[in-house]
């Protein structure tokens, strides 16, 4: 469709996105800051005693410890991703790189083994659900017997949700999944120990998008009425 | 039909569902293609790689068009299928924008799907973000408590140090919100703004002292987690915290520790140990280095560690805490006694977790009670020859840390022992710490050549440069055990003349004191005399 403008394929030029968006939304535009040089957000954040220890420990060389579970990753059997939440900056490359080395490891343990692999001086708690593996990364010194728990929780609430949840469920409804770990984790810390809790909060913001739909629904309902 | 043309496509396959879809778009040219379903359905269909990137391009194809188009109708499961395509690691650069539209869109829906959006597609280090600061700073003050929730959300979880700055104001604000929902993810943002901007710590310590007066559980596990954070940022918050929070904490921990029955927060019998554990971790960073708060937690601590069931990983989780604190803390030696002996429980408990988690541990302990440790020698040298690898390489490091003058030969003699039936893939590990072992206590003249021959029979090739040139230089400058040395490795040899290093050695013994074999020079008393026809 060569008569069709299209955004740039890459985020080579951020700045004619910029220009182009606040043509069609005034109102991101206004209090928007101008694009500034990516440095500055390296400065921003000085380096602490606790994430210096760790300098050798990073894919990259240095990563200061952003949470206590740095990612959550969701695999099948045969490698497949499932599900993953990033809590420390990892670039598009360094996910892929690190979900490729995990899985080869993880995959390939015996079933009588522990639940922890030392990873890169970080440490991974896995456990196997069925045809999944639930895998959190966290810092060498974080409690892992505490993950084993919150992994738990995470596959309780989530079976509570779907009814007796199985892998084709988080295929097909992957975004749900997600809903159900932002009121489970943010920035990779635990929000909510009731399973209850969790569950009362999704009904309801399932319920909003529910009832949005339908509004939407007979609106067009009463416009096909009219317009007939 | 007519004969000549294909048969039609099976149910399920990728050229079957294209089929429908085209079918579709040509009946009604405002659909914009296939459900979410169908292309996941599709994408599981494809049989190869390249069937699959063929899906994946079209569709990619149809929601460029739709995005330039400003399609809105189905803004919502074009975003969906975004993600999808995301996760199987195809490049999405170009929906970002959409993330920011459906963000600033007015109905929870659009805004719901915007955030997840953010969330998976984009990273901090992009740009793009900082566009969303204005449409977060409007939904940060909505009047629905869920789109607040959202905002709060999508900042915890990417914010870069910029946006922290701009928008701590807001968080800050919503700490004091009545709503608890609102208030634990504040309370967990505000964790993130401080990571990213640890000058801004002074501003919330007053709110998170404060709010260790709830009772919601999800705000307090928050709210502690907070506090916890704090403390690493800032010193000023670490003093205010000592003083004003030590109390509570101890009344919030005897409670839960305390309450009966709460189904609610029940896990194998233990009401919230989430709580437990995020209270006695915040209670290691007051105490750390502070006789005075140490000496307030000491009670709670002894009865967390007595009173907790450990047959259960939850319990287990706590005790495992309780035993960092009380290590962390300047805390009295009775309380060291009693985590030094959780420690030797879980060492000889079946589950291989907590084995695991009980050497490292052990580990730290040996900074503070190197004599406790020592006591459970025994156990861990089990240990070293455990079925996972994990718990070997744990107790391998541990077993090195805890050589001394005492134990060092019979720690030895075990640890040689077991290198003749060690898996290969940890031979090369145990090999390098009896040899490091070995020559660290090598004073012994006559023990440090036994067991080095030993080592280069069994895994000679394992044995590095520098040490072989290490135990020939000892022999050149030990003229009473050169004989000894060279009979010995001669005998080594005729057993097994499979290491290399073995060879290497013994042939150069055999080259620089050849007569003193022949001829049983300079015999010890331990020896017997190699006989002529032998040679």
């Amino acid at each position: 469709h060569p008569t069709r403008s299209r955004p740039p394929s890459t985020d080579a030029d951020p700045r004619r996105w910029h220009s182009r968006l606040s043509a069609i939304l005034p109102s991101l535009a206004t209090g928007c800051h101008p694009v500034r040089p990516r440095r500055q957000i390296r400065a921003a954040t000085p380096t602490r005693p606790r994430s210096s220890s760790r300098a050798s420990a990073d894919l990259r060389g240095r990563r200061p410890s952003l949470a206590m579970i740095n990612f959550v990753l969701l695999i099948s059997r045969q490698g497949k991703v499932r599900l993953t939440k990033w809590y420390s900056p990892y670039t598009q490359k360094e996910r892929t790189k690190v979900i490729r080395e995990l899985s080869g490891l993880i995959l390939t343990r015996g079933p009588k083994l522990c639940n922890f692999v030392e990873w890169r001086g970080y440490k991974v708690v896995y456990r196997r659900y069925a045809s999944l593996y639930f895998c959190m990364c966290i810092d060498a010194d974080d409690n892992e017997l505490e993950v084993l728990e919150i992994i738990h929780h995470f596959v309780e609430i989530l079976d509570r949700y779907f009814g007796s949840v199985c892998e084709l469920d988080l295929i097909f409804n992957f975004h749900k999944a997600y809903y159900v770990l932002d009121e489970i984790l943010i920035s990779g810390e635990l929000q909510e120990s009731s399973k209850k809790n969790v569950a009362r909060l999704i009904a309801a913001q399932d319920s909003l998008v529910e009832a949005a739909k339908e509004e939407a629904g007979s609106i067009s309902n009463i416009i096909a009425q009219a317009t007939k | 039909r007519r004969r000549d043309s294909p048969p039609p496509p099976p149910q399920d396959s990728v050229e079957r569902i294209v089929e429908d879809a085209a079918m579709d778009l040509s009946l009604n040219p405002f659909s914009s293609g296939t459900r979410l379903r169908d292309m996941i359905r599709a994408i599981r269909a494809s049989k190869t790689a390249a069937e699959e990137r063929a899906v994946v391009r079209r569709e990619c194809a149809a929601i460029r068009a739709a995005i330039s188009d400003n399609d809105q109708d189905y803004r919502h499961r074009n975003m969906a299928k975004l993600m999808f395509i995301h996760m199987l690691g195809y490049p999405t650069h170009f929906g970002q924008m959409e993330c920011l539209k459906l963000i600033a869109a007015s109905g929870f829906p659009e805004k719901r799907i915007g955030y997840l959006g953010l969330t998976l597609l984009l990273d901090e280090r992009q740009e793009v973000l900082m566009l969303v600061t204005n449409s977060l700073k409007q939904d940060l003050n909505h009047s629905n408590q869920f789109i607040v929730g959202l905002a709060l959300c999508a900042l915890g979880n990417i914010c870069s140090a910029e946006m922290a700055r701009d928008l701590a104001p807001e968080v800050e604000r919503l700490l004091q919100t009545r709503d608890p929902n609102t208030k634990k993810k504040a309370a967990l943002c505000s964790i993130r703004i401080v990571r990213k901007v640890p000058d801004l710590a002074e501003n919330f310590m007053g709110s998170a002292a404060s709010l260790l007066k709830e009772k919601h559980h999800g705000v307090l596990i928050s709210v502690v987690q907070l506090c916890t954070e704090l403390c690493k940022a800032s010193r000023e918050a670490l003093e205010y915290l000592r003083k004003h929070s030590v109390e509570g904490l101890v009344r919030i921990l005897r409670d839960v520790s305390n309450s009966s029955y709460a189904p609610e927060y029940d896990i194998a019998g233990i009401t919230d140990p989430f709580l437990h554990i995020r209270v006695l971790r915040l209670m290691r960073t007051l105490g750390q280095g502070d006789a005075d708060c140490s000496e307030h937690v000491n009670d709670i601590l002894a009865q967390v560690a007595t009173k907790t069931e450990s047959n259960k990983n939850a319990g287990n989780a706590i005790l495992y805490e309780c035993v960092e604190t009380i290590m962390g803390i300047e805390a009295t030696s009775g309380l060291r006694v009693l985590a030094i002996n959780i420690l030797g429980r879980f060492l000889s408990n079946r589950d291989n977790n907590i084995r695991y988690v009980a050497l490292n541990m052990l580990m730290k302990a040996m900074a503070v009670d190197t004599l406790a440790v020592q006591r459970h020698r025994v156990t861990i040298l089990e240990c070293v020859k455990d079925a996972d690898v994990s718990i070997r390489k744990r107790a391998l490091e541990l077993v090195y840390l805890l050589v001394n003058d005492t134990n060092v030969k019979p720690l030895t003699k075990e640890l040689v022992d077991y290198l003749e039936v060690s898996d290969d893939d940890f031979k090369e590990d145990l090999t390098a710490k009896i040899c490091s072992i070995v020559e660290k206590f090598s004073q012994d003249k006559l023990w440090y050549l036994d067991q080095m021959f030993k080592v280069l029979t069994l895994t000679g090739n394992f044995v590095k440069d520098d040490v072989w040139h290490a135990l020939i230089v000892l022999i050149s400058n030990a003229p009473e055990l050169q004989g000894y040395s060279v009979r010995s490795l001669y005998k080594a040899l005729q057993a097994s003349g499979t290491q290399e290093s073995l060879v290497r050695v013994a042939v150069w013994c055999i080259g620089e004191y050849g007569e003193m074999l022949v001829n049983n020079i300079s015999m010890l008393d331990v020896e017997e005399p190699i006989t002529g026809n032998r040679i």
